[in-house]
């Protein structure tokens, strides 16, 4: 069979490269913004940094994103092949229990490892000094072990998940051909299995760095100085804006140099991919391994996914018998838990709204006008990976107080920095739902007597809906777990339930920030259901 | 009256040196099946395309019921053109039901007309009963024949087919063909079909249009591009043609399996390349005298077919009936058997 995927006849709109345009220059600016404040510094303040912390931050947060990143591909390429490819009782309850850790922000993980493990007043440590009489040195959470630990166990399901769907994908016929030319099993997975997905790992790998760059929440509440927590300092405390421009500016290069890799990577993914005709490959045996592969995947799920979701639980169950907490839990001042609750929903929802919309005309566009131009637009719209939350918001206080000073202390400026950060998840989805589209579908509108717009809007939407929706979905998601660009930017009495459960946390209130912690949670599983659901692995 | 007429129509893509269509011209007459057929980037499908207005020609006019369509000045929108089109991969609407699908390029007309006119096609190709189906439900030959009475549904004035047929499977391909043919002949279609199956283009064609590397190189009924092709690339194309070198002489061709006496218009001397067809070509065994050997055996049912090399080095192919069966390596005297004139191309052509 023979299908021609020849792209459909570029046609040059005006109105959409336009549209694309503006698009393009709204993501560009807090970018530009950025370096333009920090090479406009004072270089006094360049001087007293590269003198004083910029060496240390740059040592610390590059030593964490290694770690993490390593720790994941290891954690998540191991798990994705025992659910896919061996033998693992309880595969179908594994995959699901290892991807969801996903709906659960790594601050609050980061506050629950905190609160069991805490060298003086933890759970633990408590619980086995009274059990033992006398005390146990446990290893602490605290410092880069502990940031590295946490954020490993709560990003690695984006490695899991992508290597998952490789494993998947792969032609059995691929490893059996390997086979048929003498590699045994463990050679085969050396020499064609891993380098057949190395690009695809790649790219998930450089994505857990880079949001390992822009975590802020977990490296704050575990005393490990990264870029982030540093500028948010200088933000916040000390409000010092030039020096968190200088910053700003250097992790924003190396989270471009990151997501250049990951752009790269991804790039030469797509040509390894393996399409039709698929057919499960014979599932590995464990033998005698089955025991201990199957203690691996309980202790990560729990770790990850089963102990914070009881210690909320349980914290929540406690807060409710308790009338004062229950009380401080739904009342706070003049807002209460249903505020915090409507504000994290419509900002959210706002933004994958907003998101998807602007998404349209780059991906339609890109698809449209294959060109440079195009080109260079859909890859601009990728710029929001490498911009993390803090970055965001300190561009967007700047340039909100200047251009659009009637914008500034409203929450839209809150919708604004989701949009700007989530941007690329939106557009990566409009166009692999409309690259999947085959163009003579539009074709066939066009001669069926539709013009260019009414094809649009009665084929190609339509067709690609499922898609943009993943894309809203996935925004959604990430925008409810939000934190630092939310504190940064939100006016002042505007809580969303990241913001509480976080200022909560920090004072110590953990009974209290429970409830909505687990109401976070439990409503970031519906998008996410939603998004795993689409995936062959969860069919 | 001419329903489709192409005038010095070039197309050249960005990015390649050598144009897609280069200066092509031809009229079709209204009610008839034009087949393109040519090797895989001869531009067959770049031509059906910029009929149908999905590219823009570089030069040349395009007409259709002798209204111009398409010119350096002029460029009427697909949409406005009045064709139908069944794409390769048939591009049904996967959002839509089987109904939907045919009724799609009927907008704007009363609902009743509308399902008058999708039920009576549906009819035709024999799908009414999968009517509320969507496409992911149907089989490749269903989807084909969705695919023609979608096209067929708005009446066009012109049916544009890019290969059609070949997603289908070998046996549905030879069903679908003939099915499809008898529905176009009575619909009195006017169509443009491509293909880069010489014997699909012989068997749908009352018209055909041989390319090659962007260019037209004959264009007329099958039997006479089969018979008395214009190149030799139509020959060989066409025809499974193998090509006997000779020398012009004065009354025929002086060849390696002897002289040919037929009329010619070369001057003596020329070199020459005679197309020769399995069926132009017999030997028998022969221990002296012999001029080439056998070199494989195809078993064909009714008959074999031999291929032989000559000691002149050059590579036949012989019909012979099933009775006679000889081993590869078995001398053989060859020799041209055919009756009618065989076709002479000048050497280099």
């Amino acid at each position: 069979m023979q299908v021609s995927l020849r792209p459909s006849a570029p046609s040059f709109s005006p109105r959409l490269a336009f549209a694309a345009g503006l698009v393009g220059l709204f993501v560009a600016v807090p970018l530009i913004y950025i370096f333009v404040r920090a090479l406009g510094a004072d270089p006094a303040d360049w001087q007293r940094l590269l003198q004083t912390r910029l060496w240390t931050l740059l040592g610390n947060t590059l030593r964490l994103a290694a770690a993490v990143t390593a720790g994941t591909l290891v954690l998540g390429v191991g798990l994705a092949f025992l659910t896919e490819r061996t033998d693992l009782p309880g595969r179908a309850f594994f995959r699901w229990a290892l991807a969801l850790p996903l709906a659960i922000p790594p601050y609050i993980g980061a506050i629950i490892h905190l609160a069991l493990m805490r060298p003086r007043g933890g759970v633990l440590p408590q619980a086995l000094e009274s059990w033992l009489g006398y005390a146990v040195p446990l290893p602490s959470p605290l410092g880069f072990w502990g940031a590295a630990f946490v954020l490993t166990l709560f990003t690695y399901p984006y490695v899991y998940l992508l290597s998952g769907a490789a494993f998947r994908s792969l032609h059995a016929s691929l490893e059996e051909s390997a086979r048929t030319l003498g590699r045994s099993p463990l050679q085969t997975f050396w020499q064609v299995t891993l380098p057949v997905l190395r690009p695809g790992l790649l790219a998930g790998a450089l994505l857990v760095s880079l949001d390992i760059l822009a975590e802020y929440g977990t490296v704050a509440l575990l005393r490990y100085e990264t870029f982030s927590s540093a500028i948010f300092v200088q933000l916040s405390g000390r409000y010092d804006r030039s020096a968190a421009a200088v910053l700003s500016g250097v992790l924003v290069t190396l989270a471009m140099l990151m997501l250049w890799g990951e752009v790269r990577a991804q790039g030469q993914a797509r040509f390894t991919q393996m399409e039709g005709g698929w057919r499960p490959a014979a599932p590995v045996a464990l033998g005698r391994w089955r025991l201990p592969a199957l203690m691996g995947a309980l202790a990560v799920s729990a770790a990850s996914l089963f102990v914070p979701l009881g210690v909320l639980t349980a914290w929540s169950v406690q807060a409710f018998a308790d009338a004062d907490i229950t009380a401080a839990v739904f009342r706070t001042g003049s807002q209460g838990f249903g505020n915090f609750a409507l504000n994290s929903l419509w900002t959210a929802l706002l933004a994958a709204v907003l998101a998807v919309l602007l998404s349209l005309p780059v991906a339609l566009f890109a698809r449209r006008s294959p060109g440079r131009f195009s080109h260079f637009l859909a890859r601009l719209c990728q710029v929001g990976y490498a911009i993390p939350g803090v970055v965001i918001a300190l561009s967007l206080v700047l340039l909100v107080n200047r251009f659009l000073p009637f914008l500034y202390g409203t929450p839209l400026v809150v919708v604004m920095a989701y949009v700007l950060r989530h941007m690329p998840q939106a557009v990566r989805a409009s166009q692999s739902a409309l690259s999947i589209l085959s163009p003579t579908l539009e074709e066939a509108a066009r001669t069926l007597g539709r013009t260019g717009a009414q094809t649009v809007l009665q084929v190609t939407l339509p067709l690609i809906l499922p898609g943009l929706l993943a894309g809203g979905a996935l925004v959604f998601l990430t925008s409810l777990k939000e934190l630092p660009a939310t504190l940064l930017l939100r006016p002042a009495g505007f809580d969303t339930l990241a913001v509480r459960v976080w200022m909560w946390a920090t004072d110590g209130f953990y009974l209290q920030a429970a409830p909505a912690a687990l109401f976070l949670v439990l409503i970031s599983i519906a998008p996410l259901a939603f998004l795993l659901r689409r995936e062959q692995m969860f069919r | 009256m001419i329903a489709l007429s192409l005038r010095h129509v070039s197309k050249r893509f960005a990015r390649n040196a050598q144009p897609a269509v280069n200066d092509l011209s031809f009229d079709l007459p209204a009610g008839q099946i034009l087949a393109l057929v040519g090797p895989s980037g001869c531009g067959k499908t770049t031509t059906l395309r910029l009929i149908a207005g999905l590219e823009r020609p570089d030069r040349g006019e395009i007409f259709i019921n002798g209204r111009l369509m398409a010119s350096p000045q002029v460029f009427v929108p697909p949409e406005r053109r009045g064709v139908g089109m069944v794409f390769q991969d048939h591009a049904l609407f996967p959002h839509l039901t089987v109904f939907e699908n045919v009724a799609f390029g009927l907008r704007g007309k009363p609902r009743a007309q509308v399902r008058e006119t999708v039920n009576t096609l549906l009819e035709m190709v024999g799908l009414q009963a999968l009517a509320g189906r969507y496409p992911h439900a149907l089989s490749g030959g269903e989807r084909q024949r969705v695919a023609l009475a979608r096209a067929l549904a708005p009446r066009p004035v012109l049916v544009l087919m890019d290969e059609p047929f070949s997603s289908l499977d070998a046996d549905m391909r030879l069903e679908m063909r003939e099915q499809v043919r008898g529905i176009l002949k009575e619909m009195g279609a006017t169509v443009v079909f491509v293909t880069h199956d010489q014997e699909e283009a012989l068997f749908m064609g009352d018209c055909l249009a041989v390319f090659n590397s962007g260019r037209m190189e004959q264009i007329g009924a099958p039997e006479a591009i089969f018979h008395t092709s214009a190149t030799r690339f139509v020959a060989e194309f066409m025809g499974d043609s193998d090509f006997l070198p000779g020398v012009a002489v004065e009354g025929g061709i002086h060849t390696p399996l002897g002289a040919l006496f037929q009329r010619h218009p070369l001057p003596a001397g020329t070199p020459v390349e005679v197309a020769l067809r399995a069926d132009d070509v017999d030997f028998v065994p022969a221990a002296e005298n012999a001029n080439a050997v056998i070199v494989e055996r195809f078993f064909r049912g009714a008959f074999h077919v031999y291929r032989l090399r000559l000691d002149s080095g050059e590579v036949m192919h012989a019909f012979k009936a099933h009775t006679l069966v000889l081993p590869a390596g078995a001398r053989v005297q060859a020799r041209i058997s055919a009756e009618h004139p065989l076709m002479v191309f000048p050497k280099g052509q």
